[in-house]
């Protein structure tokens, strides 16, 4: 490993939190938990809804504050939002009334270099996601797909240490999403930031990551930790067993919450 | 562009409809014609008007105090809602009075402006103003207080400053709500303006109106209030379609 993958290492140390419930009571949607996420791989976080994965990644982008423990990124405690982690949301975070240019360029401009520099770096971040020619159109005149690669790009063009992506491909179609995975991978690999990706979808987690933890509700906590072995690219025409293997036992995982309701 | 004619045949089909029924209506002879004029009769004042000038004079003076009442208006609505919908010590200080406000109508506002103003243009721009700040605030406070948390997010998640923030995200997002109230506002500029120009002016579209009253000039009123048909639809389609122009990602 070269020193450039030592950025972007996560620590959860005993990271807790509760929210307050209408009738008075708590609500533990994040039981304390200790996480180590290492520099520069790729993690999902898999489970139902109100399983605490949103939550989680919530926390270490600093947008919901933690009720007992830390989080720290680089040895540094999170205390709030902080710019050196980008976050690709799931739809609606494109600014409409910029262009796509306009949207990379925002997240530029708390750099103080030069304009042309800038712009330089976003028309690269641009024709690295695959758009470029669509520079000055708008996201309402864009597909799904080439919003979410507007999204890539306007976070990717700083460098961040960390990316967080809530569910960023839930609302496309299935043949979009495949190839957002390739370009994804492909930005990933060149840029080698540390990524928590957050998904329902057991394919896509193993597709994508190094290691996939598989959480449950009531409380939100991870239930079980999957390192995902199999050789880069991965491809869903192309399984072997042990990835059959994989999602069995992790879609039986993700059943047995609610067989215990039965 | 066959979508253009087809307004424009709807506009010109329904208003012949209009003029005809008014002619038969008129000339059937169930009311005085001094009470209710024919078109042809209010076609004539009008002329008559055109030609003595006052016409246009009026339009010219009603029009001008009803832009300088709505600039002041619109701008103190756009400000005060920006402020109190994102600086909480702003809304708590502001809210609870402008909404005491609210429920007072412009019309009532007429005697105390013109005490405080006197009778000239001042009284006017007061009212006028009043009426569209309430319109703009309104809509401009509740566009600034719903702006989608994601947007701030992601703005934040940037390395956007707040002052960043407020200008590039805040203002952008509400701006469909503001171009909503400044529609609303055109609107009610117009009301108030009549209201004010019914009392205590000495030219003006609603001078002209009350001016015809004394002599029972009812197609001279006709007059006015075809003017003030018209130039609201007109003010209103502008309005539209410069909102639709500036806040192209709405329609999108």
């Amino acid at each position: 490993m070269d020193t450039q993958t030592k950025i972007g290492r996560i620590d959860l140390k005993g990271a807790e939190i509760t929210f307050k419930a209408p009738k008075g009571g708590k609500i533990e949607a994040l039981a304390p938990t200790n996480l180590v996420i290492e520099a520069g791989s790729f993690i999902s976080l898999i489970g139902p809804s109100g399983c605490g994965k949103s939550t989680l990644l919530n926390a270490v982008g600093g947008f919901v504050p933690l009720t007992a423990g830390t989080i720290e990124l680089d040895g540094e405690p999170v205390t709030g939002i902080n710019p050196d982690v980008g976050v690709v949301f799931q739809q609606y975070a494109l600014f409409p009334w910029f262009t796509a240019l306009g949207n990379v360029m925002f997240a530029l401009k708390r750099f103080k270099t030069s304009k042309e520099d800038r712009l330089e770096r976003a028309y690269a971040a641009l024709k690295e996601v695959g758009l470029e020619g669509r520079e000055k159109t708008y996201p309402g005149q864009l597909s799904g797909g080439m919003r979410q690669r507007v999204a890539l790009a306007r976070v990717f063009v700083t460098s961040p240490k960390v990316l967080l992506m809530d569910e960023p491909f839930g609302a496309l179609d299935a043949q979009t999403r495949v190839a957002m995975h390739e370009i994804l991978l492909r930005i990933w690999e060149a840029h080698r930031t540390t990524v928590l990706f957050v998904t329902h979808d057991v394919d896509e987690a193993l597709i994508l990551s190094d290691r996939a933890h598989i959480m449950s509700a009531g409380p939100g906590r991870i239930i079980e930790t999957m390192d995902v072995t199999q050789e880069r690219p991965r491809h869903v025409d192309n399984i072997g067993p042990d990835f059959l293997k994989a999602r069995n036992h992790i879609i039986r995982l993700l059943r047995q919450p609610s067989a215990e309701d039965h | 562009m066959l979508e253009a004619f087809k307004k424009v045949g709807q506009l010109v089909l329904s208003l012949s409809g209009v003029v005809v029924i008014w002619s038969l209506f008129a000339n059937s002879g169930f009311i005085s014609q001094n009470l209710f004029p024919t078109p042809g009769q209010v076609w004539r004042a009008a002329i008559n008007l055109y030609q003595d000038g006052v016409l246009m004079s009026d339009l010219h003076i009603s029009l001008t105090r009803a832009a300088i009442g709505f600039s002041i208006g619109a701008s103190l609505g756009i400000l005060l809602g920006l402020l109190t919908a994102r600086v909480k010590i702003v809304s708590i200080a502001l809210e609870p009075f402008l909404n005491l406000l609210r429920p007072i109508p412009a019309i009532a506002l007429v005697p105390v402006a013109i005490v405080w103003f006197g009778i000239g243009e001042g009284s006017k721009y007061f009212v006028i103003a009043y009426t569209v700040f309430l319109a703009v605030w309104l809509n401009t406070h509740a566009g600034a207080s719903e702006v989608a948390s994601t947007y701030i997010r992601a703005a934040r998640s940037l390395g956007a400053s707040r002052t960043r923030e407020f200008f590039e995200v805040i203002i952008p997002a509400s701006a469909p709500a503001i171009f909503v109230g400044l529609r609303l506002g055109a609107a009610l500029a117009f009301l108030s303006l009549v209201a004010a120009e019914l009392s205590g002016a000495s030219a003006g579209i609603g001078f002209r109106l009350q001016d015809a009253r004394q002599f029972i000039r009812t197609d001279r009123m006709f007059v006015g209030l075809i003017q003030l048909g018209i130039l609201g639809a007109l003010l209103d389609a502008a309005f539209a379609y410069t909102g639709r122009r500036l806040v192209h990602w709405e329609n999108a």
